[in-house]
């Protein structure tokens, strides 16, 4: 797999300098793949895409009552010209659940302030592993027995 | 990686040699699922059942991957294979022949056969430069890992057993040219590998298949049915299916498994309740 899921702190903090929560680089067009660091939380979005990451971030997977961003399947979110594209894994390609999420994704984004339509662009490289999944997203399912 | 081109930036003459191998792609996956589903409920172990159930929901999630990949240039899952004329598809024949009945060798050594193939054409495929083909690639060969082991497995067993190496012997004897044929050419072949769209030629692939099948299933007791010095060409069966020949198994199962849709087209379900009087 191309570049893999990097380990925790990429970027490594100077002497002086506080290490960041979260290290995470948000992905921009043009970027290219080793600039990105996952799972991808919207944590340094602001204006209307942060909207638009907290409000995915109400959507849980169907089968587990964790929600999509923290089990890391939203790789990026941008929003131009009220359009808001949604760039998204799913944990393997024959998941029976696909149109459920992307269809709750797509209505959770477009009940935005300034979004007025939002499209899902499926990718499925870097492949998704547990690796994707948040400490929160963890924790979540732990709670729910899944032992991670 | 490398830089990528996705589909919409291909020249047409490009495009029409990606769509034509997307085809080759999708349709091996999606018709092989639909024969493994006829096993879901009668495999010889619930573990059974469930694995090839299992295995039948991947190739189908694969075959999804590779239909939306055409989607993107102007297909839709109606004309990819609700409506598509069953002449026009273009898988190999292995993955359309009914099983022989009750023959749980049958399924794994078409499993067996495939995998190994699926295994080389993944790997060409990542050579292609287009993002579409190449971005599944990883999340589908880890998919991939466990039916081969699983095939293999099953073939260990099943060729540990005097009878169980016989129904191994007949199904590689019936099914091992309609395999071959996961490597004859379709009309774009030509157009793929001037584009430079498959990493790896088809007849380089199919040596390496024969090579890596050729000494699994002989060091379990089973003999090829061609000698290595036998031309591939020699041993394919009438309808190869890359050229859109079938054989008659495949309009009846096409007819099958659209019939739900075609059973819906019919009915009104808006005039039945009333709601449109």
């Amino acid at each position: 797999m191309s570049g893999g899921v990097p380990d925790e702190g990429v970027t490594e903090p100077g002497p002086d300098e506080e290490p960041t929560p979260c290290a995470y680089t948000e992905y921009r067009d043009g970027d290219s793949e080793s600039d990105r660091t996952y799972p991808a939380t919207g944590a340094d979005a602001d204006g209307v895409e942060a909207r638009v990451w907290a409000a995915i971030r109400d959507v849980e997977d169907p089968e587990m009552p964790v929600s999509v961003v923290d089990l890391g399947l939203i790789y990026g979110v941008t929003v131009a010209d009220g359009v808001a594209t949604i760039e998204m894994t799913l944990t393997y390609t024959g998941c029976p659940a696909r149109s459920m999420l992307t269809g709750d994704i797509e209505r959770a984004a477009e009940g935005v302030e300034g979004v007025e339509r939002a499209d899902i662009d499926l990718v499925w490289s870097p492949e998704w592993t547990l690796e994707m999944v948040t400490d929160d997203g963890e924790q979540a399912l732990r709670e729910f027995g899944v032992s991670i | 990686m490398g830089d990528l081109r996705s589909l919409a930036d291909l020249s047409d003459e490009e495009r029409t040699a990606a769509e034509a191998l997307l085809f080759r792609l999708a349709d091996d996956e999606f018709v092989l699922a639909e024969r493994y589903t006829e096993w879901q409920v009668i495999a010889p172990t619930l573990e059974s059942d469930l694995a090839l159930s299992n295995i039948a929901q991947d190739e189908l999630g694969h075959a999804r991957v590779w239909y939306d990949a055409l989607n993107r240039i102007g297909h839709t899952e109606q004309s990819l294979v609700w409506e598509r004329d069953p002449g026009s598809f273009r898988h190999s024949t292995l993955v359309e022949l009914p099983f022989e009945e009750g023959d749980w060798a049958d399924a794994i050594v078409r499993s067996y056969l495939y995998d190994v193939a699926e295994d080389l054409r993944l790997d060409a495929v990542a050579e292609s430069g287009v993002h579409e083909l190449v971005d599944p690639i990883e999340k589908l060969r880890s998919e991939e890992e466990y039916h081969l082991q699983h095939a293999q497995q099953w073939l260990e067993r099943l060729c540990d057993d005097a009878d169980g190496l016989d129904h191994v012997q007949d199904a590689t004897d019936r099914l091992f040219e309609h395999a071959l044929t996961l490597w004859v050419p379709g009309p774009e072949a030509a157009a793929i590998e001037e584009y430079g769209l498959r990493g790896d030629s088809l007849a380089s692939m199919r040596r390496q298949w024969l090579d890596t099948v050729g000494s699994f299933l002989e060091s379990l007791g089973v003999t090829m049915p061609l000698d290595p010095e036998d031309d591939p060409a020699d041993h394919r069966p009438a309808a190869v299916g890359r050229d859109g020949s079938h054989t008659d198994h495949w309009p009846r199962l096409h007819d099958d498994l659209t019939e739900t849709y075609r059973e819906l087209d019919r009915s009104d379900v808006r005039r039945l309740r009333g709601e449109s009087a």
